[in-house]
């Protein structure tokens, strides 16, 4: 299998290889071959280590409510974006709907635990299973679709919920919105003391070691068997079906499990802000995910990652430019998709090479 | 003639106009589809940007300089408006479409005509600020009863327009070279490129066409739409949804679309309420799609196995 | 392997973070002023029309001497009518500025997601946009506004609908957002109560351009007496030509009356046209007024902004905030605790608005900032003395 390269293509052939195979050129999203692999000995645990190490530091590092607020926010994204990576990076299915199933999280597990008197740890399963329903709902629907029209066809079902947010208002209360969200309950963790999550530090943590262990589970998932299935459709439906994989089943296997992430993604957005209104889950938010995931390197498994931690940070760094903020957000967003079509990964990789070659010469 | 029927005429009446103002909107997009498989998703922005032209053009430029009537400056500065549109487009091409091409890639082009999106809108409104315009044509202020029925002179106008591009466009696809070109472009690339089409140009053109036509749909937009930066995001998701409802790249199949949207709306604002039109529109867009998995008018592109 | 390039890709953004958060600027001797108001994106429009009218207060109060020997610092951020954005900008001013009282927010719905933050902050917040009742009803006692509230607004219109124009059938038009779905229910519960009828309630998304199916659907509907419509300026100069196409208002030959809150700007009646003739709404900054505060605040404006540009609502609004801390700092004020103390005992403080006095809740309750004006054929206003 893959070592902890992921799969790369440089720049420069893409051409040939597009050209080489027509149907990856009009129908596969991603064009990144398995071609040069690396043989590396899958020495994972210091990478989760370092990660563990990096979470525990940050919030000392970036100190105060406004920064460690933020964190949050990045953690949250960071699960965004895994999650539409392994639909669309993974398995070849643009996906331009995902803030639906981030929006059912966040309304599922506020209306359990606001007008129900769920506890939230209870409510947390209800909102995933609720999202993975309505993704694999979606994947049935979409089961003939491809390309863009899977691509609007998702796009349509995320304007459906936002309606549905917006008009039932005795269950959502509509434009009206929900307030007063309290954010997750303190949890006592025996040596550690009490963990209080209105603290943002704490519930950076909470979020973040989340994304940790998703990150852990995708990565081994897309080591498997699984992965390689999800692969196979993604660079040929037809061939992968033609080989026994019944490309419907895996498609909303991975629609499904995605939008199961970005529903728990969800759970953490109300307490953190304490507001829940429809206009938070707008079909914009789910371009900034999908950027996201393209910025840092489709079907990558760091790519999202990195992607979501730019993407996020980048706005609150431009704020000092104030009027400017958006068109340089806008020309950094299509300068890094010219620029890097590999995303920031690839780009990365194709640095650290010329650097190797100029260390040999 | 009894009232029901009358309201039944006038809301169909109602609804055909606005989905000519959708089919204007729709049509660009559905021809760059058509010829190159992309979303082109600043398309909106070129839109506003035709409104802003064809409203400076026509309250500046046409009347303090040549001293036109209102009606001739208006009409005079539509052709601005699709002027800026198209070198818009030759710019998007030159900056995103051209250098992401040969990728075969129908992803990245998307995102970074997103970027293009933040960009222009943005931009706009540090140059046109957020208030709305008030834009109006000699035309909207003008209303034509017949008995009960009612319509405003720019309704017509927008309706013969819109009739004029798509006859324009239908005659330069079938009956000039360069339209014979690319629709050879759009069926196979590779082999309308073996037979001696420049495809780049081709393309290139396309695109520029189509964004002239965004200009020409903001020209007639303006006059009746909120004028603000953000005007032509307003109508884009929809125009998204005609275009798939129609089958991408379908001309015949946007236009029916549109047109069926623009009813379906009006008659969801008579009977069901105005703020579920968004979810009207969309159900059925799925439910389209369930039904029929390429659009309304099937795709003619032949799948590579 | 991987976390590592995470690692340094993260720790640069850490650097950085760090290196901006610990850089705020020294003053003093200012009282710190800090804005959250949406300066990106459609809301804009508001944001943009705050500044002007901040700048000028700004200006006027930093050329002399300032208030008692104090000026004036200004922060603006932009919180986009978000709640995200709107909490996120809250923490960020409270640690970076450390403003002694904010100004913001201009959207209910953010409005409503900052208050608690600034309330647990012990700072002040003055609210000039925002009609949620929800506001002031709350309990927070650091949260004042100048702005009345859906309540003030939809019962006297609701109550003057019936009693002064002798309207008995409604049809609600309104926006599908906090402050729209509450200015209507204000109308619609006072009207119903004095014994009015509606016919219908219409709500429709910021995104609707086109009211042409609206305006039939209600001219079907046959006799409506009056037409209370919430929403933003640039809709309803278009729903306006379309009520007076299908004729249904009496700018379009029809008997209907539009009638509104301070939704819409001076202005709005010559970008309607004859469409707006006839529509009675309630204004709360009137620039016909002669008072000195009123003539003053004009010439003032058209000085710095053109002579051609007559002042909104909003802009004299955003105005009154800088004038309201000006004179909490007149009476002594020093910072958060002071400011919010001298707010709670505005009495009668005389501003381009109308008469501030803030009740218990924060909310102002001088029903001098509500005054009812009519359009008149040449497009002027005519102050009803209701």
């Amino acid at each position: 299998m893959s070592g902890a390269l992921p799969p790369l293509t440089p720049p420069e052939r893409a051409p040939s290889a597009a050209a080489a195979s027509p149907v990856a050129a009009s129908h596969a999203l991603p064009s990144s071959e398995p071609a040069e692999r690396v043989l590396r000995p899958p020495l994972r645990w210091p990478g989760y280590v370092a990660a563990l190490l990096l979470i525990a530091l940050l919030p000392f590092a970036l100190k105060g409510a406004y920064w460690q607020g933020i964190l949050v926010v990045c953690a949250m994204n960071v699960l965004l974006a895994m999650s539409l990576n392994l639909v669309i990076g993974d398995c070849g299915q643009l996906n331009l709907g995902q803030s639906a199933f981030f929006a059912i999280g966040a309304y599922v597990s506020t209306v359990l635990l606001k007008s129900h008197g769920w506890p939230f740890w209870w409510a947390v399963p209800a909102a995933i299973l609720a999202a993975g329903a309505l993704g694999l709902l979606l994947a049935a629907f979409a089961a003939r679709l491809r390309g863009h029209y899977l691509g609007i066809a998702s796009l349509g079902f995320a304007v459906i919920v936002y309606q549905v947010l917006v008009n039932w208002e005795s269950v959502t209360q509509g434009v009206r919105g929900i307030y007063g969200i309290r954010p997750p309950p303190p949890m006592t963790l025996g040596p550690l003391g009490v963990i209080e999550f209105s603290n943002p530090a704490h519930l950076f943590y909470l979020v973040a070691l989340i994304a940790l262990l998703v990150y852990g589970v995708l990565d081994n998932l897309m080591r498997s068997p699984v992965g390689e299935t999800l692969r196979s459709i993604r660079e040929d439906e037809i061939s992968a079906a033609s080989l026994g994989v019944n490309p419907a089943r895996w498609k909303a296997f991975s629609v499904g499990l995605g939008a199961a992430i970005a529903g728990l993604a969800g759970c953490f957005y109300p307490g953190f802000v304490g507001t829940l209104v429809p206009d938070a889950f707008s079909i914009v938010e789910s371009f900034t995910m999908l950027a996201m995931v393209i910025v840092g390197g489709l079907g990558t498994r760091v790519g999202p990652v990195i992607g979501a931690v730019v993407l996020t940070f980048l706005p609150e760094l431009l704020r000092d430019f104030g009027d400017w903020r958006l068109m340089v957000y806008g020309i950094a967003l299509t300068l890094c998709v010219l620029f890097m079509p590999g995303g920031m990964v690839q780009a990365w990789q194709l640095v650290r090479a010329r650097w190797a070659r100029q260390g040999v010469h | 003639m009894p009232d029901i029927l009358a309201l039944v005429l006038q809301q169909t009446l109602n609804g055909v106009y606005l989905g000519c103002l959708y089919v204007l909107v729709a049509l660009g997009l559905t021809l760059i589809y058509g010829v190159m498989n992309q979303i082109n998703f600043a398309h909106a922005d070129f839109v506003t940007i035709g409104a802003f032209t064809a409203f400076f053009s026509a309250s500046r430029l046409a009347t303090h300089v040549l001293g036109l009537p209102d009606a001739t400056a208006y009409l005079l500065s539509i052709f601005f408006a699709m002027g800026a549109g198209a070198l818009l487009g030759y710019l998007i091409n030159a900056a995103v479409f051209a250098p992401l091409r040969d990728r075969g890639d129908e992803l990245r082009p998307l995102i970074a005509t997103i970027g293009v999106s933040v960009l222009l809108e943005n931009g706009q409104l540090a140059l046109f600020g957020p208030i709305p315009y008030s834009f109006d044509s000699p035309f909207t202020q003008h209303t034509l009863r017949l008995g009960k029925i009612f319509f405003s002179a720019q309704s017509l106008l927008v309706v013969v327009v819109a009739a004029l591009a798509i006859g324009g466009l239908h005659a330069f696809m079938r009956h000039t070279y360069l339209g014979k070109a690319l629709r050879a472009v759009s069926q196979d690339r590779e082999t309308a490129g073996l037979m001696g089409i420049n495809e780049r140009y081709l393309i290139g053109l396309t695109i520029v066409i189509a964004s002239a036509l965004a200009g020409l749909a903001g020209a007639l937009l303006g006059p009746v739409i909120v004028l603000t930066p953000f005007a032509g995001s307003s109508v884009i998701v929809k125009a998204f949804a005609i275009v798939i409802i129609g089958g991408f790249g379908n001309m015949e199949g946007t236009i029916i679309a549109g047109i069926l949207v623009g009813i379906i709306e009006a008659f969801t604002v008579q009977y069901l309420g105005s703020g579920l039109i968004d979810l009207v529109v969309f159900v059925l867009l799925l439910a389209m799609l369930a039904v029929r998995p390429t659009g309304l008018i099937a795709e003619r592109r032949e799948e590579n196995v | 392997m991987i976390s590592r390039r995470l690692v340094e890709g993260i720790a640069l953004f850490a650097a950085i973070g760090c290196a901006l958060a610990s850089a705020p600027a020294l003053a003093q001797k200012t009282i710190k002023i800090g804005v959250l108001i949406p300066v990106s994106g459609p809301a804009s429009y508001f944001g943009v029309q705050g500044k002007e009218g901040m700048d000028l207060a700004l200006d006027q109060i930093n050329r002399g001497s300032g208030v008692n020997g104090n000026h004036f610092e200004v922060k603006i951020e932009d919180s986009a009518c978000s709640p995200l954005q709107a909490t996120n900008t809250a923490k960020r001013m409270l640690e970076q500025f450390k403003p002694d009282v904010v100004i913001g927010e201009e959207c209910s719905d953010a409005s409503l997601a900052i208050a608690p933050i600034f309330e647990q902050a012990h700072v002040p917040m003055l609210n000039a946009g925002s009609a949620t009742n929800q506001l002031t009803e709350s309990g927070y006692k650091y949260v004042f506004r100048i702005f009345p509230n859906a309540k003030q607004q939809g019962i006297p219109l609701g109550r003057n609908a019936y009693t002064k124009l002798g309207a008995r059938t409604a049809v609600l038009l309104y926006e599908k957002t906090n402050a729209g779905v509450d200015n209507a229910d204000g109308f619609a519960k006072e009207f119903e109560a004095a014994g009015g009828k509606i016919l219908a309630r219409i709500d429709f998304g910021r995104d609707v351009n086109d009211f042409t199916p609206i305006a039939t659907r209600i001219a079907a509907l046959g006799k409506v007496d009056v037409l209370p419509t919430f929403g933003l300026e640039g809709q309803q100069v278009r729903l306006s030509q379309a009520l007076a196409q299908a004729q249904v208002v009496k700018g379009g030959g029809g008997s209907g009356i539009q009638m509104g809150s301070i939704w819409l700007p001076w202005g709005y009646d010559a970008k309607a046209g004859q469409a707006s003739v006839g529509y009675v709404r309630i204004v709360q900054f009137d620039p016909t007024e002669k008072r000195k505060v009123v003539t003053d605040f004009i010439a003032a404006f058209r000085a710095r902004y053109g002579a051609d540009k007559t002042p909104t609502h909003i802009n004299a609004h955003a105005y009154d905030t800088i004038q309201l801390v000006a004179e909490a700092v007149r009476q002594g004020a020093t910072d958060a605790e002071s400011i919010r103390d001298r707010f709670s005992r505005i009495k009668d403080l005389e501003l381009t608005t109308g008469k501030i006095t803030f009740d218990a809740s924060g909310q102002t309750v001088d029903p001098s900032v509500i005054h009812f004006v009519e359009t008149q054929p040449d497009l002027s206003w005519k102050s009803l003395p209701w």
